[in-house]
């Protein structure tokens, strides 16, 4: 049981990658391809956080606790802060090319649009 | 004064921030001055930075923490030679591409410049970095530059297809690398490449192997080995030529170092001898990434995907080279990538000359159109013969060297014909179109439909004579190629770049600030009448298979295999179908495969 | 590949996939017992050091202070892509928002404290990140916030005074340009790019940790001007229809 629980949270991190990837291999709208993308980088959060997680550890905020309390990495919530800005920054930038796309080429199917065929 | 080391990376972006900043209030020419000037600069520091880096690897923190004892706190950068070259490569490619495009390319209100600025400064820092989250920021920051640049063309619907293909494709790769990222991070709670190889030591269980997999499967997708390159035939297609240059001269190849540079510095003692596993798998990935991009760009009638082809079928090659990983392999590999780059650059800005002139990259259409130009003729000759390798081109060195490598043992063979089999199919679909468009021989060749994909001018002036800031790149090109051939001493200097990056142990020593390393002498040299050889029959057999195709009228209609391949390869062409879905699919499946294989073999 | 054939070959590789992630998480630490040094090393010298008792913050805009530099870049990129993939064609005179009023009198009433409050909190939050949870990234995109409250309030003239102003863009670059700029003044210094040279003040005050406060309030800077930038950019063809049809 206890194996179980040791590994668990991060199986959900790769639940939600393969999630994502089915989302995006499957889709028939382009937005909703986009937003598949966002939801397999939140799979990255996931697996950052449980990597760092330490059971009854404090946020690593020493505003008002004493300097040795025990606290989660903080070096992993840095880490996320980086990614949760890039995930923010490439879905604008994408659906820019899906507002274009949409407006020269009329409709948002992946499947209609293969000009790049062959 | 020295240079420090964070110059070419704050430079360029301070520059993209400025002109960005006032963009609307400059003119063409101040902001393309500014461009050009930034990437001048930074091609003289890094050049200045290679030379310093020459005696002992440069190591460098931001924010001035240093180690305290084996604990790595802050961000370094560690400048070896071979990171500083890239560095210098990169910034010699976006100066010319500056120069190419300036003045007269659309420039989307001034966007252009910056975006340009912002990618030479993620590329810098991409090669000098020396911790494995910066290397991911740079690798995400490169990325979003080149998707913005890939679409500048937006009124084309074209474009704006084949940079979402490149966009989500290399985001979902970069994703890959991050969930690498945090295995590795849980496996040795360091950041720092050198801490994290010195922690991993030789430590082989699932963990590191499923880190390195993860870790590469994104580095895998920039360097486009099959069958993770789907995107790169669509990027190549819609961007502009100078973004062609970059995509195929240097961003391919940053893919392949990332690879080199987790390999040596992290993995080499846990993942490299004795276990071969790594070894064979990226062998085979190269060698058949090789075959295949020379088959698909035979097959290839729109001039930029053609190249964008061949440049697959050179990264598989390249990549081989980083299978064999002994230090004459990596000179030769470092030989092999500035050739590429200068030929494959050549070629581009060539083509970019074609687009100028005779306004559409589709080979039908381009039928005889060419017969007057001469001088183009030429560049495009000589670009196809340095594709080969024909001495004084250097590819045919870096390839003696990387194969001299694995004299007397299995590997060898496959290395021999990989090379010869890419060198032919991609010379042979160059001179092909020389045949057709320059000398007007044959005939219009069969029909393509990824050929009539429209292509706007992108110019906005129209003349008979080629402007000076067009033909000069294309000329430097085709002339640089030829340095590691005529200069006697870029053998023996690559083969000392390439010890020190092999070299693991010193690297960790000189992060932690111990002792230096000596500099390491190199013996290398390369058998130059095997290399001509070698490359004299890869262009004899280029040229058949072109004239086959070409005059496929008088070979007899059993043996006309050529115009075969040329016209009907459905089946390997209907897998390049411009789905998104499709290519993430064949991501996947090249992760598995991958995976399976380096577990299995262990 | 037609959709069937796609998800067969997916089911296939999904199962490799899952495979390949059971066997290497089964070998991570075990969850809740990190054992990394790294962090706690950072954290017990950032207070001491560097003055600032938020230890992400501390290492976002210090330790590891160039990773965000780059971080910022990508911002700063990403929105030159956009605005350049949705620049508006030449020649084709953008027409202007006339008519408004058609959200209640209240809603726009409600939306005016509002907005104020908005502003002082993303103000707050950007200058406090030194000491408490919050920062440059999270007050920028909550200052920018702020307009979006203006614009769902139906103020389309108001929103658009705001957000299409030229200096907008201006203040953008300077905010992506301070931060490199705090970099390079580390050199006159004669310490390493990024080196804090400024005195830290008292931990626990507001003017403390010296540079990590000074790049928060750039990166602020940047975040809430790229985030408004943005918002213009998509919205810009949806106002320029609602005054068309007014």
């Amino acid at each position: 049981m206890n194996s179980v629980i040791h590994t668990f949270p991060y199986l959900v991190a790769g639940w939600v990658f393969l999630c994502g990837l089915y989302g995006i291999v499957t889709s028939r709208h382009l937005v909703h391809m986009v937003v598949s993308m966002a939801v397999l980088q939140t799979s990255t959060y996931i697996l950052l956080l449980n990597i760092g997680f330490r059971q009854s550890g404090a946020a690593p905020v020493f505003a008002d606790l004493p300097p040795s309390t025990r606290i989660v990495d903080p070096i992993v919530q840095a880490l996320m802060l980086t990614d949760i800005v890039v995930e923010a920054t490439v879905v604008a930038l994408v659906l820019a090319f899906v507002v274009k796309a949409h407006e020269n080429a009329g409709t948002l199917s992946p499947d209609d649009l293969r000009m790049m065929r062959g | 004064m020295t240079i420090s080391p964070a110059l070419p990376v704050a430079l360029p972006m301070l520059a993209a921030a400025a002109i960005a900043g006032v963009r609307r209030w400059l003119s063409r020419a101040v902001v393309d001055a500014v461009a050009i000037l930034t990437a001048a600069t930074n091609l003289v520091m890094c050049a200045l930075l290679l030379t310093r880096s020459w005696d002992a690897p440069i190591v460098y923190w931001f924010g001035n923490w240093f180690p305290r004892g084996r604990m790595v706190l802050g961000v370094g950068f560690v400048i070896d030679p071979v990171g500083a070259g890239l560095a210098t490569l990169a910034a010699l490619l976006m100066l010319l591409a500056l120069i190419y495009s300036s003045s007269a390319m659309e420039s989307g209100d001034n966007h252009y410049q910056p975006l340009m600025l912002v990618f030479l400064a993620a590329m810098s820092g991409f090669v000098l970095t020396g911790d494995l989250f910066n290397l991911f920021v740079f690798f995400e920051l490169m990325s979003t530059a080149a998707f913005a640049l890939c679409g500048l063309k937006v009124e084309e619907p074209a474009p704006l297809q084949g940079a979402f293909n490149f966009a989500v494709t290399n985001t979902v790769g970069a994703f890959f690398t991050l969930t690498g990222l945090a295995f590795v991070y849980a496996a040795t709670g360091a950041l720092n490449m050198a801490q994290i190889g010195s922690l991993l030591g030789s430590r082989h269980d699932t963990l590191v192997i499923g880190g390195y997999l993860f870790l590469i499967t994104g580095f895998l997708i920039k360097s486009a080995a099959v069958p993770f390159h789907f995107w790169l035939a669509d990027a190549h297609a819609v961007s502009p030529t100078p973004v062609c240059v970059l995509f195929s001269g240097i961003m391919v190849e940053l893919g392949l170092f990332a690879i080199l540079r987790v390999t040596n510095t992290m993995f080499r003692a846990s993942m490299g001898p004795p276990h071969t596993a790594l070894r064979d798998v990226l062998l085979t990935v190269g060698a058949v990434s090789a075959v295949w991009g020379g088959a698909m760009c035979f097959a290839e009638h729109h001039l930029k995907r053609l190249l964008a082809f061949s440049t697959i079928s050179h990264a598989g090659a390249m990549m081989m080279a980083l299978a064999v990983n002994t230090p004459a392999a990596i000179a030769g590999w470092l030989v092999y990538l500035f050739a590429h780059a200068m030929a494959k650059s050549g070629l581009f800005f060539t083509a970019g000359i074609l687009l100028h002139r005779l306004r559409t990259m589709s080979e039908p259409l381009l039928f005889a159109r060419g017969t007057k130009l001469r001088f183009t003729a030429a560049l495009w000759l000589l670009g196809g013969c340095a594709l080969a390798g024909l001495p004084p081109f250097a590819i045919s060195l870096g390839e003696e060297l990387t194969s001299s490598a694995t004299k007397h043992s299995d590997a060898s063979v496959v290395l021999m014909a990989a090379f010869l089999l890419s060198g032919t199919l991609t010379a042979a679909a160059v001179f092909r179109v020389f045949m057709r468009v320059f000398c007007g021989w044959g005939d219009h060749g069969p029909a393509d439909r990824s050929a009539e994909v429209d292509e706007l001018p992108e110019m906005h002036e129209q003349n008979r004579v080629i402007p000076a800031r067009m033909f000069v790149p294309a000329l430097l090109c085709v002339l640089f190629g030829t340095v590691p051939f005529l200069l006697p001493q870029a053998v023996s200097w690559s083969g000392v770049a390439a010890a020190r990056m092999l070299d693991q142990q010193a690297y960790i020593r000189v992060v932690y600030g111990q002792a230096r390393s000596a500099v390491a002498q190199s013996s290398l040299a390369a058998d130059v009448w095997s290399a001509l050889l070698h490359s004299l029959l890869a262009v004899a057999c280029g040229a058949a298979l072109a004239a086959a195709a070409v005059f496929h009228k008088a070979v007899p209609r059993r043996l006309r295999w050529a115009s075969h391949m040329e016209g009907s390869m459905v089946w390997m062409r209907s897998l390049q179908s411009g789905h998104a879905g499709d290519y993430v699919v064949w991501t996947m499946a090249g992760f598995s495969l991958l995976g399976t294989a380096l577990f299995l073999l262990r | 590949m037609s959709q069937k054939v796609r998800l067969r070959i997916f089911w296939i590789c999904a199962a490799g996939f899952a495979c390949i992630y059971f066997l290497v998480a089964k070998n991570l630490p075990p969850w809740g017992h990190y054992r990394g040094p790294y962090g706690d090393v950072i954290s017990s010298l950032s207070v001491y050091e560097r003055h600032a008792t938020d230890v992400v913050n501390a290492i976002d805009y210090d330790y590891r202070g160039f990773d965000t530099l780059a971080e910022e870049f990508i911002l700063f990129t990403s929105v030159l892509g956009v605005m350049m993939l949705l620049r508006p064609p030449e020649r084709k005179a953008t027409p202007s928002a006339t008519a408004e009023e058609s959200m209640s009198p209240a809603v726009q009433l409600a939306a005016l404290p509002c907005f104020a409050i908005l502003i002082l909190f993303g103000l707050y939050m950007s200058t406090h990140g030194q000491l408490t949870p919050g920062g440059g990234f999270q007050g920028g995109v909550i200052i920018a916030s702020a307009p979006m409250l203006v614009y769902v309030a139906e103020h389309f003239r108001a929103f658009k005074r705001i957000t299409s102003h030229p200096l907008v863009e201006g203040l953008e670059a300077a905010g992506a340009a301070g931060y490199a700029v705090i970099g390079v003044t580390a050199f006159a210094a004669g310490v390493p790019f990024l080196t804090n040279w400024v005195p830290l003040g008292v931990t626990g005050k507001v003017f403390s940790s010296g540079t990590i406060a000074a790049i928060s309030a750039c990166v602020g800077l940047e975040v809430a001007t790229a985030f408004l930038l943005l918002s213009y950019t998509y919205l810009a063809e949806i106002i320029a229809d609602a005054g068309k049809t007014k």
